[in-house]
Protein backbone atom coordinates (compact mmCIF):
# COMPACT_ATOMS: atom_id res chain seq x y z
CA UNK A 1 0.00 0.00 0.00
CA UNK A 2 0.83 3.59 -0.72
CA UNK A 3 2.51 5.47 1.93
CA UNK A 4 0.18 8.18 3.35
CA UNK A 5 1.61 12.00 4.03
CA UNK A 6 0.61 15.05 3.44
CA UNK A 7 -0.24 15.96 -0.65
CA UNK A 8 -1.49 12.03 -0.82
CA UNK A 9 -4.87 11.62 -2.59
CA UNK A 10 -7.14 9.54 -0.49
CA UNK A 11 -11.41 8.23 -0.89
CA UNK A 12 -13.47 7.99 1.66
CA UNK A 13 -12.42 5.28 3.71
CA UNK A 14 -9.27 5.01 2.81
CA UNK A 15 -7.06 4.28 5.92
CA UNK A 16 -4.73 7.09 6.85
CA UNK A 17 -3.13 6.09 10.33
CA UNK A 18 -3.99 4.27 14.00
CA UNK A 19 -4.85 6.99 16.63
CA UNK A 20 -1.73 6.69 18.42
CA UNK A 21 -0.20 8.40 15.93
CA UNK A 22 -2.44 10.89 14.96
CA UNK A 23 -5.80 12.04 15.83
CA UNK A 24 -8.34 12.67 13.24
CA UNK A 25 -8.83 16.34 12.01
CA UNK A 26 -11.28 17.94 9.82
CA UNK A 27 -11.99 15.39 6.86
CA UNK A 28 -11.54 11.99 8.85
CA UNK A 29 -12.53 10.54 11.31
CA UNK A 30 -11.68 7.40 14.19
CA UNK A 31 -13.34 3.79 14.23
CA UNK A 32 -11.79 0.91 15.84
CA UNK A 33 -8.20 2.21 17.14
CA UNK A 34 -8.34 3.70 13.60
CA UNK A 35 -8.00 6.83 11.57
CA UNK A 36 -9.53 6.63 7.79
CA UNK A 37 -10.56 9.32 5.59
CA UNK A 38 -14.07 10.54 4.97
CA UNK A 39 -13.95 12.68 1.85
CA UNK A 40 -12.29 12.61 -0.93
CA UNK A 41 -9.18 14.87 -1.36
CA UNK A 42 -5.42 15.64 -0.52
CA UNK A 43 -4.09 14.76 3.10
CA UNK A 44 -2.72 16.78 5.65
CA UNK A 45 -0.21 15.98 8.23
CA UNK A 46 -0.31 18.31 11.29
CA UNK A 47 2.95 17.07 13.27
CA UNK A 48 2.67 20.24 15.84
CA UNK A 49 -1.00 19.47 17.44
CA UNK A 50 -0.35 15.35 15.59
CA UNK A 51 -3.25 15.64 13.34
CA UNK A 52 -4.03 14.26 10.30
CA UNK A 53 -6.60 15.67 7.75
CA UNK A 54 -8.10 15.39 4.10
CA UNK A 55 -9.08 18.95 2.20
CA UNK A 56 -11.84 18.38 -0.11
CA UNK A 57 -12.41 20.39 -3.43
CA UNK A 58 -15.57 21.01 -2.29
CA UNK A 59 -17.78 20.36 0.91
CA UNK A 60 -20.89 21.00 2.16
CA UNK A 61 -20.52 24.62 3.90
CA UNK A 62 -20.36 24.83 7.97
CA UNK A 63 -20.72 28.28 10.08
CA UNK A 64 -18.23 28.78 12.12
CA UNK A 65 -17.41 32.32 14.21
CA UNK A 66 -15.61 35.08 12.09
CA UNK A 67 -17.37 34.06 8.93
CA UNK A 68 -19.47 36.55 6.75
CA UNK A 69 -22.74 35.80 5.36
CA UNK A 70 -25.70 36.87 3.71
CA UNK A 71 -28.95 36.79 5.03
CA UNK A 72 -32.82 38.55 4.38
CA UNK A 73 -34.42 40.47 7.51
CA UNK A 74 -37.62 37.79 8.55
CA UNK A 75 -38.80 40.06 11.88
CA UNK A 76 -37.71 43.08 13.68
CA UNK A 77 -38.39 43.16 17.95
CA UNK A 78 -37.29 45.81 20.19
CA UNK A 79 -34.55 43.52 21.68
CA UNK A 80 -33.49 41.70 18.10
CA UNK A 81 -33.60 41.21 14.41
CA UNK A 82 -34.20 37.77 12.78
CA UNK A 83 -32.36 36.90 9.51
CA UNK A 84 -32.42 34.22 7.43
CA UNK A 85 -29.42 32.87 6.57
CA UNK A 86 -28.55 32.13 2.77
CA UNK A 87 -25.36 32.16 2.00
CA UNK A 88 -21.74 31.77 3.18
CA UNK A 89 -19.02 33.71 2.16
CA UNK A 90 -16.32 31.18 0.42
CA UNK A 91 -19.01 28.71 -0.81
CA UNK A 92 -21.69 30.64 -2.31
CA UNK A 93 -22.24 28.53 -4.99
CA UNK A 94 -24.04 25.46 -1.87
CA UNK A 95 -27.03 25.67 -0.17
CA UNK A 96 -26.47 25.98 4.14
CA UNK A 97 -27.50 23.05 5.95
CA UNK A 98 -29.43 23.91 8.80
CA UNK A 99 -29.53 26.33 11.76
CA UNK A 100 -29.96 28.97 9.37
CA UNK A 101 -31.64 30.97 11.32
CA UNK A 102 -29.84 34.13 12.45
CA UNK A 103 -30.59 36.36 15.44
CA UNK A 104 -28.71 40.46 15.30
CA UNK A 105 -29.31 41.44 19.22
CA UNK A 106 -29.90 45.39 19.41
CA UNK A 107 -26.28 45.47 21.23
CA UNK A 108 -24.69 43.92 18.39
CA UNK A 109 -26.15 46.20 15.99
CA UNK A 110 -23.75 49.11 15.81
CA UNK A 111 -21.02 50.28 17.94
CA UNK A 112 -23.25 52.74 19.79
CA UNK A 113 -26.24 52.34 21.95
CA UNK A 114 -29.80 51.92 19.14
CA UNK A 115 -32.85 53.20 20.88
CA UNK A 116 -34.93 51.68 18.56
CA UNK A 117 -34.17 48.75 15.92
CA UNK A 118 -36.77 49.75 13.59
CA UNK A 119 -34.36 52.43 12.40
CA UNK A 120 -31.88 49.96 11.64
CA UNK A 121 -33.53 47.12 10.09
CA UNK A 122 -36.75 46.42 8.65
CA UNK A 123 -38.86 42.81 6.94
CA UNK A 124 -37.09 42.31 3.89
CA UNK A 125 -33.97 43.65 4.32
CA UNK A 126 -30.35 41.76 2.47
CA UNK A 127 -27.95 42.58 5.36
CA UNK A 128 -24.40 41.09 5.62
CA UNK A 129 -23.36 40.01 9.09
CA UNK A 130 -20.60 38.18 10.68
CA UNK A 131 -21.28 35.01 12.32
CA UNK A 132 -21.00 34.70 16.10
CA UNK A 133 -21.81 32.05 18.41
CA UNK A 134 -23.62 29.19 16.44
CA UNK A 135 -25.94 27.03 18.59
CA UNK A 136 -28.19 24.00 17.37
CA UNK A 137 -31.04 26.04 16.75
CA UNK A 138 -29.58 29.57 16.09
CA UNK A 139 -26.61 31.40 15.08
CA UNK A 140 -25.76 34.67 16.91
CA UNK A 141 -24.71 37.59 14.16
CA UNK A 142 -23.30 40.96 14.94
CA UNK A 143 -22.85 43.82 12.31
CA UNK A 144 -20.91 46.61 14.52
CA UNK A 145 -18.25 46.79 11.66
CA UNK A 146 -18.48 49.51 9.39
CA UNK A 147 -18.28 46.98 6.13
CA UNK A 148 -21.60 44.87 7.72
CA UNK A 149 -25.55 45.85 7.54
CA UNK A 150 -27.86 46.25 5.07
CA UNK A 151 -26.84 46.19 1.22
CA UNK A 152 -30.14 46.69 -0.05
CA UNK A 153 -33.71 47.91 1.53
CA UNK A 154 -36.87 48.55 -0.25
CA UNK A 155 -39.08 51.35 0.27
CA UNK A 156 -42.09 50.25 3.10
CA UNK A 157 -44.05 52.11 0.59
CA UNK A 158 -43.78 51.60 -2.87
CA UNK A 159 -40.99 48.75 -2.57
CA UNK A 160 -38.66 50.82 -4.93
CA UNK A 161 -34.90 50.35 -3.61
CA UNK A 162 -33.86 52.87 -1.62
CA UNK A 163 -30.93 55.63 -2.33
CA UNK A 164 -28.53 56.27 0.54
CA UNK A 165 -29.46 60.23 1.40
CA UNK A 166 -26.79 60.44 4.20
CA UNK A 167 -24.36 57.28 4.88
CA UNK A 168 -23.40 58.57 7.87
CA UNK A 169 -26.71 59.12 9.40
CA UNK A 170 -27.76 55.90 7.46
CA UNK A 171 -30.57 57.88 6.15
CA UNK A 172 -31.90 56.56 2.78
CA UNK A 173 -34.71 57.95 0.68
CA UNK A 174 -37.37 56.68 -1.75
CA UNK A 175 -36.64 57.88 -5.08
CA UNK A 176 -40.36 57.57 -6.54
CA UNK A 177 -42.15 58.38 -3.50
CA UNK A 178 -39.12 60.34 -1.68
CA UNK A 179 -39.84 58.44 1.87
CA UNK A 180 -37.01 58.66 4.37
CA UNK A 181 -36.39 55.50 6.02
CA UNK A 182 -33.00 54.86 8.33
CA UNK A 183 -30.80 51.46 8.31
CA UNK A 184 -27.35 50.40 9.85
CA UNK A 185 -26.29 50.21 6.39
CA UNK A 186 -23.12 48.69 4.97
CA UNK A 187 -20.57 51.33 3.64
CA UNK A 188 -21.16 49.93 0.30
CA UNK A 189 -24.76 49.94 0.32
CA UNK A 190 -26.29 49.93 -2.69
CA UNK A 191 -23.49 49.07 -4.98
CA UNK A 192 -24.74 45.63 -5.66
CA UNK A 193 -21.49 44.02 -4.27
CA UNK A 194 -22.77 41.18 -2.14
CA UNK A 195 -19.50 40.56 -0.44
CA UNK A 196 -18.18 44.09 -0.42
CA UNK A 197 -14.38 44.64 -2.11
CA UNK B 1 -38.75 -8.43 -26.61
CA UNK B 2 -38.80 -9.26 -30.23
CA UNK B 3 -35.71 -10.97 -30.21
CA UNK B 4 -35.40 -14.98 -29.73
CA UNK B 5 -33.76 -16.88 -26.82
CA UNK B 6 -30.40 -17.65 -27.98
CA UNK B 7 -29.62 -21.31 -28.32
CA UNK B 8 -26.48 -21.00 -25.64
CA UNK B 9 -25.82 -18.10 -23.27
CA UNK B 10 -22.11 -19.64 -23.22
CA UNK B 11 -19.58 -20.90 -25.60
CA UNK B 12 -17.19 -22.53 -25.07
CA UNK B 13 -16.73 -20.61 -21.91
CA UNK B 14 -17.20 -17.21 -23.90
CA UNK B 15 -20.31 -15.48 -23.25
CA UNK B 16 -22.37 -13.93 -26.62
CA UNK B 17 -20.14 -10.61 -26.20
CA UNK B 18 -16.82 -12.51 -26.13
CA UNK B 19 -16.11 -12.03 -22.24
CA UNK B 20 -15.13 -14.90 -19.47
CA UNK B 21 -17.41 -15.75 -17.16
CA UNK B 22 -15.25 -13.69 -14.54
CA UNK B 23 -15.27 -10.12 -16.25
CA UNK B 24 -16.86 -7.31 -16.28
CA UNK B 25 -17.81 -5.05 -19.24
CA UNK B 26 -16.02 -2.25 -20.35
CA UNK B 27 -16.02 0.53 -17.19
CA UNK B 28 -16.04 4.28 -17.29
CA UNK B 29 -16.77 6.38 -14.75
CA UNK B 30 -16.26 10.24 -14.74
CA UNK B 31 -16.97 12.52 -10.83
CA UNK B 32 -18.24 16.05 -11.60
CA UNK B 33 -19.76 16.06 -14.91
CA UNK B 34 -23.26 18.66 -14.06
CA UNK B 35 -21.94 22.68 -13.38
CA UNK B 36 -25.30 23.31 -10.83
CA UNK B 37 -25.18 19.78 -9.01
CA UNK B 38 -23.27 19.77 -5.93
CA UNK B 39 -22.07 16.48 -6.62
CA UNK B 40 -22.60 14.47 -9.70
CA UNK B 41 -21.29 11.25 -11.68
CA UNK B 42 -21.49 9.16 -14.96
CA UNK B 43 -21.22 5.70 -15.34
CA UNK B 44 -20.88 3.54 -18.50
CA UNK B 45 -21.00 -0.58 -17.98
CA UNK B 46 -21.52 -2.06 -21.03
CA UNK B 47 -24.42 0.02 -22.78
CA UNK B 48 -25.62 1.26 -19.19
CA UNK B 49 -25.13 4.78 -19.44
CA UNK B 50 -26.38 6.59 -15.87
CA UNK B 51 -25.83 9.75 -14.44
CA UNK B 52 -26.44 10.51 -10.60
CA UNK B 53 -26.52 13.82 -9.00
CA UNK B 54 -26.33 14.87 -5.22
CA UNK B 55 -27.93 18.39 -3.50
CA UNK B 56 -27.38 19.17 -0.14
CA UNK B 57 -27.08 18.60 2.14
CA UNK B 58 -29.57 21.44 2.65
CA UNK B 59 -32.76 22.52 4.59
CA UNK B 60 -35.19 19.98 4.28
CA UNK B 61 -38.55 21.13 2.96
CA UNK B 62 -41.93 20.28 3.98
CA UNK B 63 -40.66 20.81 7.67
CA UNK B 64 -42.52 17.59 8.50
CA UNK B 65 -40.10 15.30 7.01
CA UNK B 66 -36.94 17.04 9.04
CA UNK B 67 -35.64 14.55 11.76
CA UNK B 68 -34.20 16.47 14.76
CA UNK B 69 -31.35 14.40 14.99
CA UNK B 70 -30.17 13.32 11.93
CA UNK B 71 -29.88 14.26 7.74
CA UNK B 72 -32.80 12.53 5.32
CA UNK B 73 -31.13 10.44 2.66
CA UNK B 74 -33.77 11.01 -0.36
CA UNK B 75 -33.24 9.07 -3.25
CA UNK B 76 -34.40 8.68 -6.77
CA UNK B 77 -33.86 5.90 -9.23
CA UNK B 78 -35.77 7.20 -12.37
CA UNK B 79 -35.60 5.78 -16.32
CA UNK B 80 -35.46 7.83 -18.89
CA UNK B 81 -38.40 6.88 -21.57
CA UNK B 82 -35.77 6.42 -24.32
CA UNK B 83 -33.42 4.03 -21.98
CA UNK B 84 -35.02 0.72 -22.88
CA UNK B 85 -35.84 -0.60 -26.77
CA UNK B 86 -39.76 -0.74 -25.53
CA UNK B 87 -40.61 3.03 -24.74
CA UNK B 88 -40.85 3.01 -21.12
CA UNK B 89 -44.07 5.11 -19.57
CA UNK B 90 -42.34 8.00 -18.22
CA UNK B 91 -42.18 8.36 -14.29
CA UNK B 92 -42.31 6.67 -11.09
CA UNK B 93 -43.84 3.30 -11.19
CA UNK B 94 -43.50 -0.17 -8.65
CA UNK B 95 -40.02 -1.06 -9.76
CA UNK B 96 -38.34 2.58 -9.85
CA UNK B 97 -39.87 2.95 -6.32
CA UNK B 98 -38.70 -0.25 -4.78
CA UNK B 99 -35.22 0.27 -6.22
CA UNK B 100 -35.21 3.79 -4.91
CA UNK B 101 -35.89 2.32 -1.01
CA UNK B 102 -33.49 -0.28 -1.61
CA UNK B 103 -30.34 2.37 -3.24
CA UNK B 104 -31.19 4.30 -0.57
CA UNK B 105 -30.80 1.61 2.70
CA UNK B 106 -27.63 0.51 0.10
CA UNK B 107 -26.04 4.10 0.65
CA UNK B 108 -27.47 4.95 3.97
CA UNK B 109 -24.65 3.15 5.91
CA UNK B 110 -21.61 4.91 4.78
CA UNK B 111 -23.27 8.41 5.73
CA UNK B 112 -22.66 10.14 8.73
CA UNK B 113 -26.06 11.61 8.70
CA UNK B 114 -25.80 12.80 12.40
CA UNK B 115 -23.56 16.01 11.31
CA UNK B 116 -26.80 17.32 9.73
CA UNK B 117 -29.51 17.05 11.86
CA UNK B 118 -32.73 18.52 9.76
CA UNK B 119 -31.08 18.74 6.81
CA UNK B 120 -31.95 16.79 3.34
CA UNK B 121 -29.36 14.92 0.99
CA UNK B 122 -31.29 14.43 -2.21
CA UNK B 123 -29.47 11.91 -4.53
CA UNK B 124 -30.93 11.89 -7.92
CA UNK B 125 -29.80 8.19 -10.26
CA UNK B 126 -31.17 8.86 -13.78
CA UNK B 127 -30.91 5.83 -16.87
CA UNK B 128 -30.43 6.92 -19.73
CA UNK B 129 -29.71 3.45 -21.06
CA UNK B 130 -30.10 0.53 -19.69
CA UNK B 131 -28.92 -2.78 -20.32
CA UNK B 132 -29.28 -5.18 -16.98
CA UNK B 133 -27.34 -4.71 -13.62
CA UNK B 134 -28.65 -0.47 -13.53
CA UNK B 135 -29.29 -0.51 -9.86
CA UNK B 136 -25.67 -1.43 -8.83
CA UNK B 137 -24.51 0.96 -11.55
CA UNK B 138 -26.75 3.47 -9.73
CA UNK B 139 -25.25 2.94 -6.43
CA UNK B 140 -21.25 3.27 -7.79
CA UNK B 141 -22.37 6.07 -9.67
CA UNK B 142 -24.84 7.60 -6.56
CA UNK B 143 -21.17 7.07 -4.22
CA UNK B 144 -18.98 8.84 -6.92
CA UNK B 145 -21.53 11.92 -6.57
CA UNK B 146 -21.43 11.70 -2.72
CA UNK B 147 -18.04 12.07 -2.78
CA UNK B 148 -17.98 14.93 -5.25
CA UNK B 149 -20.12 16.68 -3.31
CA UNK B 150 -18.06 16.38 -0.11
CA UNK B 151 -20.56 14.88 1.94
CA UNK B 152 -18.43 12.68 4.97
CA UNK B 153 -18.54 8.83 4.47
CA UNK B 154 -17.03 6.32 5.96
CA UNK B 155 -16.30 4.31 2.85
CA UNK B 156 -17.34 4.50 -0.75
CA UNK B 157 -20.33 1.86 -2.03
CA UNK B 158 -19.56 -0.51 -5.49
CA UNK B 159 -22.15 -2.28 -6.70
CA UNK B 160 -22.32 -5.24 -9.24
CA UNK B 161 -24.41 -8.03 -10.69
CA UNK B 162 -23.40 -11.81 -10.71
CA UNK B 163 -26.03 -14.34 -11.87
CA UNK B 164 -25.87 -17.95 -13.27
CA UNK B 165 -26.24 -18.47 -17.12
CA UNK B 166 -26.31 -22.25 -18.66
CA UNK B 167 -25.62 -23.24 -15.25
CA UNK B 168 -22.78 -21.10 -14.45
CA UNK B 169 -21.86 -18.29 -12.44
CA UNK B 170 -20.87 -15.46 -14.37
CA UNK B 171 -20.43 -11.58 -13.33
CA UNK B 172 -21.73 -8.90 -14.67
CA UNK B 173 -25.17 -9.66 -16.46
CA UNK B 174 -25.36 -8.32 -20.04
CA UNK B 175 -29.28 -8.03 -21.04
CA UNK B 176 -29.71 -11.30 -22.58
CA UNK B 177 -28.41 -12.52 -19.64
CA UNK B 178 -30.51 -10.91 -16.92
CA UNK B 179 -33.28 -12.21 -19.43
CA UNK B 180 -32.53 -15.92 -20.34
CA UNK B 181 -29.92 -17.02 -17.62
CA UNK B 182 -30.80 -18.65 -14.21
CA UNK B 183 -30.73 -16.01 -11.35
CA UNK B 184 -29.42 -12.52 -10.96
CA UNK B 185 -27.95 -11.62 -8.00
CA UNK B 186 -27.11 -7.67 -7.41
CA UNK B 187 -24.91 -6.92 -4.49
CA UNK B 188 -23.92 -3.53 -3.32
CA UNK B 189 -20.64 -3.75 -0.70
CA UNK B 190 -18.30 -1.06 0.89
CA UNK B 191 -14.99 -1.75 -0.37
CA UNK B 192 -12.82 -0.84 2.44
CA UNK B 193 -14.66 -2.67 5.04
CA UNK B 194 -16.34 -5.19 3.24
CA UNK B 195 -19.78 -5.32 4.41
CA UNK B 196 -22.63 -5.77 2.05
CA UNK B 197 -25.56 -2.77 1.58
CA UNK B 198 -27.41 -4.55 -0.89
CA UNK B 199 -27.84 -7.78 -1.55
CA UNK B 200 -31.02 -9.21 -3.68
CA UNK B 201 -31.55 -12.70 -5.63
CA UNK B 202 -33.98 -13.50 -8.76
CA UNK B 203 -33.58 -17.01 -9.39
CA UNK B 204 -32.13 -20.00 -7.94
CA UNK B 205 -28.52 -20.60 -6.32
CA UNK B 206 -27.72 -23.70 -4.62
CA UNK B 207 -25.92 -22.67 -1.53
CA UNK B 208 -22.04 -23.19 -3.14
CA UNK B 209 -23.40 -21.45 -6.24
CA UNK B 210 -24.38 -18.81 -3.79
CA UNK B 211 -20.70 -18.71 -2.20
CA UNK B 212 -19.30 -18.57 -5.74
CA UNK B 213 -21.40 -16.14 -6.84
CA UNK B 214 -20.31 -13.90 -3.68
CA UNK B 215 -16.73 -14.64 -4.13
CA UNK B 216 -17.03 -13.16 -7.68
CA UNK B 217 -18.92 -10.08 -6.84
CA UNK B 218 -16.25 -9.36 -4.39
CA UNK B 219 -14.03 -9.65 -7.16
CA UNK B 220 -15.62 -7.66 -9.35
CA UNK B 221 -16.53 -5.04 -6.80
CA UNK B 222 -12.72 -4.38 -5.95
CA UNK B 223 -12.06 -3.61 -9.91
CA UNK B 224 -15.05 -0.98 -9.70
CA UNK B 225 -13.40 0.44 -6.78
CA UNK B 226 -10.39 1.35 -8.39
CA UNK B 227 -12.27 2.43 -11.19
CA UNK B 228 -14.13 4.93 -8.86
CA UNK B 229 -10.93 6.42 -6.85
CA UNK B 230 -9.54 6.82 -10.71
CA UNK B 231 -12.33 8.94 -11.21
CA UNK B 232 -12.27 11.18 -8.13
CA UNK B 233 -8.68 11.34 -8.42
CA UNK B 234 -9.09 12.63 -12.30
CA UNK B 235 -11.60 15.37 -10.71
CA UNK B 236 -9.09 16.37 -8.53
CA UNK B 237 -5.89 16.42 -10.70
CA UNK B 238 -6.25 20.31 -11.67
CA UNK B 239 -5.80 20.93 -7.92
CA UNK B 240 -3.66 18.28 -7.66
CA UNK B 241 -1.29 20.45 -9.95
CA UNK B 242 -2.19 23.73 -8.40
CA UNK B 243 -0.66 22.85 -5.57
CA UNK B 244 2.97 22.10 -6.76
Amino acid sequence: MEEIRTGSFVVPGTFLSTVEEFLPGEGAYEEGGKVYSSCAGLVLVDLRTRKISVIPKSFPPVLKRGDIVLGEVEDVTPQKAEVTIESLRGSEGRQLPPPKLGVIHVSRVSKGYVKDLERKFRVGDIVRAKVGEVGREMVQLSTTEDDLGVILAKCFNCNTPLKVENSKMGKLRCPICKRVEFRKLASDYGRGEPWGE
Amino acid sequence: MAEAKPEKLLVDGRRLDGRRPDELRPLRIKAGILKRADGSAYIELGKNKILAAVYGPKEMHPRHLQQADVAVLRCRYNMAPFSVEERKRPGPDRRSMEISKVIREALEPVLFLHLYPRAVIDVFIEILQADAGTRTAGITAASVALADAGVPMRDLVAGISVGKVDGTVVLDLMKEEDQWGEADMPVAVMPRRKCITLLQMDGNFTPQEFRQALDLAFKGVEQIYEAQKEALKEKYLPSLEEGR
